[in-house]
């Protein structure tokens, strides 16, 4: 019998890549040379960082939600899984310094954990799910490029043997409680496919498909008899959880079901209790819901009962819970909950602003005296864009609804807020006023899939820009539909151009790139013609930074002092002249801040236009 | 499908280093469970953000020959791979081997995965196009 598995399961092959995604930009030249050492610091510096924000706590819960105890150290931990005995876990585990992930086995009794695979650099193994005596394990592995349903002894002995190679990428959501099949999930652009693959009889192995739709499915846990299947899919264009009959023999030709059995949204999980009477599946709000299972005279569920809220300050996190409903594990993140808080320029705590919540990337008004920010809402998961009012703590949501959005840059005017939303298939830059009021006005619209990652406006609002890895220029020409209006690609290089910022007379840009160590960021200054827009004016970029930097380019409004922050979360400020030519002098310390901090500091526009006002979102105390 | 959490997870950790986004949706455009070998003379690359792409000659099955467009990811990528520009450029003209994932649109054009260098290097571009 597996355990039961709640919430997010969806951290797996995706947030993996993901994961190493970012590793990559954790990578070391191997050379010994002092420039060599200065990238080895640079590495040791991001991974320090990535791990104090992303390191969790493996931690046990009673069905109250109630804290029992922690098990062993912080790590990288993913995904976890409870063993049918509940005495053991299997959870995901990434190496920084290798930039891979294995499977590990914990004992909740000692903490002694066991390690199940051993991918090279850069491999990764996902989706652990027990066989049904808790003996093996079978995962997703990528090995040479290529991925692999693997299964392997649970006590870490013997080889790992090769289930099926799968032509893309797909997961085994669990082990049916005959032994005889593995249940298997798979999502792409055309759909989901939930599908069974056999254990037993010889020759090759072929998957059984259950269901195809043309919507998006995950998920795939077995009821105890191994008759039905609860997963997670927006076939109705929003989340929700079904049940639906798995008959690996009558395949897809079984007409029984689907079975909607939440009613407020769905975030995944959807696990049975030991005698099958009972679902359980993570809800919209990050309740823990449960449904009762009735099979006689015929199959029929409850409406949803909510056993218990994971509180807000556990933030994001994937668990388990035992057959018999009792035991809940969680890998638990950092504290979530962040305070704005306004410093001076010597780093002293002015002033905290409104209450604490789930906040990343303050922006301050050019005026200082408002801030947009991105919230996520714990009741629904909705990332939205919200401003503050810095003297009376009052807030506005300028977007509230379901699409996700991110990037907010004020408006030089301070009366309306520039942000990102991807809606369906398009990235696009929309404006609306600071308090929410009036129809929000789309100004771009990028090409389909591609991301973007906006970090500023002109003062005279004629341009925007994002990077994309490429620094990206938009001119907001007023006789230009948002559909017409064509990116420019000002600075394409072979390095990294990110964070850019116009100075206040819009005659200077500054940006942050990886042109001399691939591990580390500069800041560099250039000039702009925002007659000729198309490219940079020639000449060679003043460098501004010494010893790297994060970002947080920000310009004083009178363009003679410019601020950046450097890898150990230092407030640097450096002056520029730009007349006869442009000089930077050299940077000095403002104040240091007790990193690290939630977010990505190359968008960081959290200065006053007067040099005086700093904002961050500071974990709340 | 929203995973909003996931996603934010994800972001928590993506965030804490810069990187390229490539300027378009890499899944809509090839298909990761299509792969095609290639063996061909390279002939071509550019090496730019916000992914390289590079160009190799092979002869199709009825003996014609094609030119194949390979993506690949950020030249960044390669860096931190100790791998360069020069590696690429001294391959021109030589042989390589490409495994890629298709085109959706059947064109010959792909999403590199594993690239066999004249050399025997070998470049690999997962997991992040895996």
């Amino acid at each position: 019998m597996s355990t039961l598995k709640i919430a997010i399961r969806t951290t797996t092959a995706a947030s993996c890549a993901a994961l190493l995604l970012a590793c990559t930009a954790l990578l070391l030249a191997q050379d010994q040379s002092p420039q060599g050492e200065k990238s080895k610091q640079a590495k040791a510096q991001n991974i320090a960082r990535t791990f104090e924000l992303n390191a969790r706590t493996i931690t046990l819960f009673n069905r109250q939600g109630k804290e029992l105890r922690r098990v062993g150290a912080r790590g990288m931990y993913g995904a976890v899984v409870l063993s049918p005995d509940a005495k053991r876990l299997a959870v995901l585990k990434a190496d920084l310094e290798k930039e891979n992930q294995d499977v590990w086995v914990v004992d909740l009794a000692t903490g002694a954990s066991t390690q199940i695979t051993s991918g090279q650099s850069r491999e990764f193994s996902v989706s652990p799910v027990w066989s049904p005596d808790g003996s093996q394990l079978a995962y997703v592995a990528l090995r040479g490029g290529s991925f692999e349903i693997c299964r392997k002894a649970s006590n870490g002995q013997g080889a790992e043997e090769v289930l099926y190679k799968l032509p893309g990428i797909a997961q085994p959501t669990d082990w049916s409680s005959d032994g005889r099949f593995l249940s298997i999930s798979s999502s792409d652009l055309s759909g989901g496919v939930l599908s069974a693959l056999p254990l037993t009889g010889s020759g090759e192995r072929k998957l059984i498909e259950i269901f195809r739709s043309p919507k998006q499915m995950q998920g795939g846990r077995l009821s105890p008899d191994g008759r039905l299947l609860v997963y997670f899919s927006n076939e109705t264009g929003k989340n929700e959880m079904y049940v639906r009959r798995f008959d690996p023999i009558a395949g897809a030709g079984d007409p029984a079901g689907p079975w909607q059995i939440s009613d407020q949204g769905g975030l995944g999980g959807g696990f049975w209790r030991g005698d099958g009477k009972e679902v359980y599946y993570l809800a919209a709000d990050r309740s823990i819901a449960a449904v009762t299972v009735t099979t006689a005279p015929a199959i029929a569920f409850g409406k949803p009962k909510i056993l218990f809220r994971i509180p807000d300050s556990i933030g994001p996190t994937a668990g388990d819970i035992s057959r018999d409903g009792e035991l809940m594990v969680m890998t638990v993140p950092p504290p979530q909950l962040r305070q704005l808080t306004i410093f001076d320029r010597e780093g002293k705590v002015v002033k905290t602003v409104g209450e604490p919540g789930l906040f990343v990337q303050p922006h301050l008004s050019t005026d200082g005296s408002k801030i947009a920010v991105m919230k996520v809402d714990p009741e629904t998961s909705n990332q939205d864009i919200w401003t503050y009012d810095v003297a009376t703590g009052a807030g506005h949501a300028v977007t509230h609804d379901r699409w996700p959005h991110n990037a907010p840059v004020w408006a030089s005017d301070g009366k309306s807020v520039l942000y990102v939303t991807t809606r369906d298939s398009y990235s696009s830059i929309y404006r609306r006023a600071w308090d929410g009021t009036g129809e929000e006005e789309q100004l771009f619209r990028y090409t389909p899939g591609a991301g973007m990652v906006m970090t500023d406006a002109s003062a005279d609002g004629k341009f925007v820009t994002f990077y994309t890895g490429v620094m990206v220029l938009v001119p907001l020409r007023p006789e230009e539909k948002a559909l017409d209006r064509k990116a420019i690609d000002w600075l394409r290089e072979d390095y990294d151009v990110v964070g850019g910022r116009f100075s206040p007379d819009e005659r200077l840009v500054a940006y942050a790139s990886n042109e001399t160590d691939v591990n580390s960021l500069e800041v560099y200054v250039r000039p702009f013609d925002a007659g000729k827009p198309d490219t940079p004016p020639p000449g060679k970029a003043v460098q501004v930074s010494k010893n790297g930097a994060s970002g947080m380019i920000n310009w004083r409004q009178d363009g003679k002092e410019l601020y950046y922050m450097t890898r150990d979360w230092e407030v640097m400020s450096v002056d520029v002249t730009t007349s006869p030519t442009l000089q930077t002098g050299s940077p000095k310390v403002l104040f240091k801040l007790p990193g690290p901090l939630v977010g990505n500091p190359p968008q960081w526009k959290n200065v006053s236009g007067d040099g005086q006002r700093f904002v961050f979102a500071m974990p709340a105390r | 499908m929203s995973h909003r959490i996931t996603a934010w997870v994800a972001i928590g950790i993506l965030l804490t280093a810069s990187k390229a986004l490539p300027h378009h949706n890499m899944t809509a455009l090839f298909d990761l469970n299509d792969r095609v070998n290639i063996t061909g003379t390279f002939t071509k690359v550019d090496w730019r953000n916000p992914h390289i792409q590079f160009f190799v000659e092979a002869k199709n099955d009825k003996g014609q020959t094609e030119t194949w467009v390979v993506e690949g990811p950020p030249p960044s990528f390669f860096r931190s791979r100790d791998i360069a520009k020069t590696d690429f450029e001294g391959a021109i003209g030589k042989m390589v081997t490409v495994e890629a994932s298709r085109a959706r649109d059947h064109t010959t054009s792909g999403l590199l995965r594993v690239l066999t260098l004249p050399d025997g290097k070998t470049v690999s571009a997962c997991p992040q196009n895996c």
